[in-house]
């Protein structure tokens, strides 16, 4: 009991954090068809500016997830603008090492300005701080994170399915020519998307620097995880996502437990049974 | 005439003077090290221990209290000064066996040094033997090495098994009451042990190498796993070794996972009685840093520690002059570069030749006394200390450091126990 209590309780808070990082990539590929390789490296970009404002600005790091969600975002139009609209043009192979060559680029822009070092917050009101609920004990920075979670998600969901701008980034993913003939600025819908993905994951990035170290090459780590639960939950689906995040979030925890060194693994297996039986994921169109 | 005869003494003196600079010959040693790449800065700083062990050699240190420093080259050559002469392998075995042909036959090299990767001295070792140059290894640990019954190659450092050894050798000294500042712990508060080790070559190694030593010294293995490499969560992992109950804690993970699972464990608030990490990923500034004062009462194995200046004073001069050429203290692998080039000089001064021969007899019957060493080793002694092991220094050691008072803190030594710099922390003080 004790045992699965705490499986449960690990794998669940693990799946939303896998979730909340997957979200972005979801919403960008749903609406553009294009896979972001440099996806992990925003996280990371979205750690470093939590270090950076907790460092130098008497700030706490949870005050710098704003912060870490506009560089986010800003991060996603400037990538759309300067280099993704241009390779759309191009074969979709152009369109794969264009954003693999953007992943290397911010991977090695930042190991040149701060280092190889791997680094950490050291203070904040969450930072270190950890509960006893009954049988776990739990980091509270991992609590915040889980109600965050939720939190974007209603609201990513909430805003593609009942708002206007939402229709108008639904219509551009479904037929792009069609929604520029109804008058949707489809340009500025993909950039919003880039955008909104850059965000979600930047805030990501911030939450995740209270509980895990920060160094360069950390998108490494996550970046495979964040394509299985993409895929598994359904490519550009959004509750796709959050449920393939949570399944992934427990199959880890418990395949950790018993086969730690095959974890992996079974996620992977997950996904290659997910592919092979239902191609399109859980929940995708 | 007066002015003649100056001229003709002024000569003489000259020619006398050539004569003996030309008879203090140099004596080249070939030094083979990573010298670009990924492993460039480890290269740079065992160079610098190379270098400043030939220059403490060539010149005379009277206030340093080792043979070495008073000899002003190597006596029994007439003075002979030591030339390292350097070449990169960029990490990469061909081209070291590449450069190793290179200083045989184009530098006349009286003898072959490095090269910290493992694998380029397996490669180096083989043209050395083919060559019958004698070949010195300070710095490479893999076991292997010196089970190939090679002749002309002759291993100075102590071996991974070596440290296992280390770490249960520490144990059982601590239930004798060698532990300096503890009292004698009974052996069944120590004696369950927890395994986590990463899913590579060298963890796994480090995983078995550990069963072999429990079973030998009477420690149950409670739980044991390896785990995939820069994992994203090791939550469950922790989780196993917490339920365990095991009294110690042992880690073979690179800096990363290592950083992980301590956060993981002490936000679990895990409460073993020792954690000890198999070097790696425990002695990076980087996991100090990243974990601040979360690694108070951590223990590490690793080869050297400024602090043994305390009770080497030899160590403590030399390293002096370490830091105030380069900035920063010995690590464990540039004092034992350092001690590499110090056999090296005591074969050559042993052997009174260059001849290949003359310097393999003087290895096979080298002695140096632990007085003459920066390290804690009993000395250095080439022998058969491990099943299988030929030409291998039998009276090396690691050391076990323990972070002490950290952030501020130092990594001081508990073990061996005669080199303690400080009373062990023991239990592990938990995380409040």
């Amino acid at each position: 009991m004790e045992l699965a209590v705490q499986l449960i309780v690990f794998g669940t808070l693990m799946g939303l954090v896998f979730a909340f990082i997957s979200l972005g990539l979801s919403l960008i590929f749903g609406v553009m068809n294009i896979v972001n390789f440099a996806h992990g490296e925003f996280l990371m970009v979205g750690m470093y500016v939590a270090l950076l404002t907790s460092t130098y600005l008497p700030l706490d790091p949870l005050v710098s997830l704003p912060f870490a969600g506009a560089v986010g975002f800003l991060l996603g139009v400037l990538s759309y603008r300067f280099l993704i609209q241009y390779i759309l043009r191009g074969p979709m192979v152009a369109q794969l090492f264009g954003t693999f060559g953007l992943m290397l680029f911010l991977r090695y822009l930042v190991m040149f300005i701060f280092g190889p070092d791997v680094r950490s917050l050291s203070h904040g009101l969450i930072v270190g701080k950890s509960v006893s609920l009954g049988y776990v004990t739990i980091d509270v920075s991992k609590i915040v994170g889980a109600v965050l979670c939720l939190i974007l998600f209603a609201v990513v969901y909430w805003m593609i399915n009942k708002t206007r701008l939402g229709r108008a980034l639904r219509a551009t993913s479904l037929d792009p020519e069609a929604a520029r003939y109804m008058g949707i600025d489809t340009e500025k819908m993909n950039a919003l998307a880039w955008g909104i993905g850059g965000a979600t994951v930047g805030i990501a990035g911030g939450l995740l620097a209270h509980f895990y170290y920060i160094t360069p090459t950390i998108g490494m780590v996550f970046i495979m995880i964040a394509f299985a639960t993409v895929a598994l939950g359904g490519f550009g689906s959004i509750s796709g996502a959050f449920l393939a995040g949570l399944i992934i979030g427990l199959i880890q925890v418990v395949g950790g437990q018993y086969l730690s060194e095959l974890k992996f693994t079974f996620i992977y297996l997950t996904y290659f049974l997910a592919v092979v039986f239902r191609p399109r994921g859980l929940f995708g169109w | 005439m007066r002015r003649m005869m100056v001229i003709v003494l002024v000569s003489l003196a000259l020619v006398f003077t050539f004569t003996c600079t030309a008879w203090a010959k140099e004596i080249k040693i070939g030094v083979i090290l990573p010298l670009s790449g990924s492993l460039a800065p480890t290269g740079k700083s065992l160079k610098e221990g190379a270098d400043l062990a030939a220059d403490i050699i060539n010149g005379k240190y009277p206030d340093i209290n080792i043979s070495i420093a008073q000899w002003e080259g190597i006596p029994s050559l007439g003075g002979a000064k030591i030339k390292l002469v350097y070449a990169d392998h960029r990490a990469d075995p061909g081209w070291g066996a590449d450069q190793a042909k290179r200083l045989i036959k184009d530098e006349k090299v009286s003898g072959l040094f490095g090269c910290y990767n493992s694998a380029v001295t397996k490669t180096v070792s083989v043209e050395a033997e083919r060559a019958g140059i004698p070949f010195v290894n300070p710095d490479s640990t893999s076991p292997a090495l010196t089970k190939r019954g090679l002749t002309w190659f002759w291993r100075v450092t102590p071996h991974e098994t070596w440290f296992t050894a280390d770490l249960f050798n520490f144990l059982d000294g601590l239930s004798q009451g060698k532990a300096r500042g503890v009292r004698a712990v009974p052996k069944d508060e120590i004696d369950t042990l927890a395994v986590a080790a990463e899913n590579t070559e060298w963890g796994a190694a480090s995983l078995k190498e550990i069963e072999g030593f429990a079973a030998k010294h009477g420690y149950k293995i409670v739980e044991s796993f390896k785990y995939p490499h820069k994992a994203a969560d090791l939550s469950s992992e922790a989780r196993r070794m917490i339920a365990s109950k095991a009294d110690c804690y042992l880690f073979a993970p690179y800096v990363a996972d290592a950083i992980l699972f301590i956060r993981t464990l002490k936000e679990m608030r895990a409460a073993p009685k020792l954690i000890w990490g198999q070097d790696s990923g425990f002695i990076e500034s980087d996991f100090s840093k990243t974990l601040g004062a979360a690694v108070n009462g951590i223990l590490t194995r690793d080869l050297f520690s400024a602090e043994l200046g305390k009770v080497k004073p030899a160590a403590a001069k030399i390293n002096t002059m370490y830091k105030e050429r380069t900035g920063y203290d010995f690590s464990g692998s540039s004092a034992r570069d350092f001690i590499g080039i110090q056999v090296w000089a005591h074969a050559l001064n042993s052997a009174g030749s260059t001849d290949p021969e003359a310097i393999r007899k003087a290895l096979n019957e080298l002695y140096i006394g632990p007085e003459q060493l920066i390290m804690p080793w009993k000395g250095v002694r080439f022998g058969s200390p491990f099943p299988g092991d030929t030409q291998q220094n039998e009276l090396g050691s690691g050391v076990i450091n323990q972070y002490q008072g950290w952030p501020d803190g130092k990594l001081h030594v508990v073990y061996p126990f005669e080199f303690s710099t400080a009373d062990l922390i023991y239990p592990f003080p938990g995380w409040k």
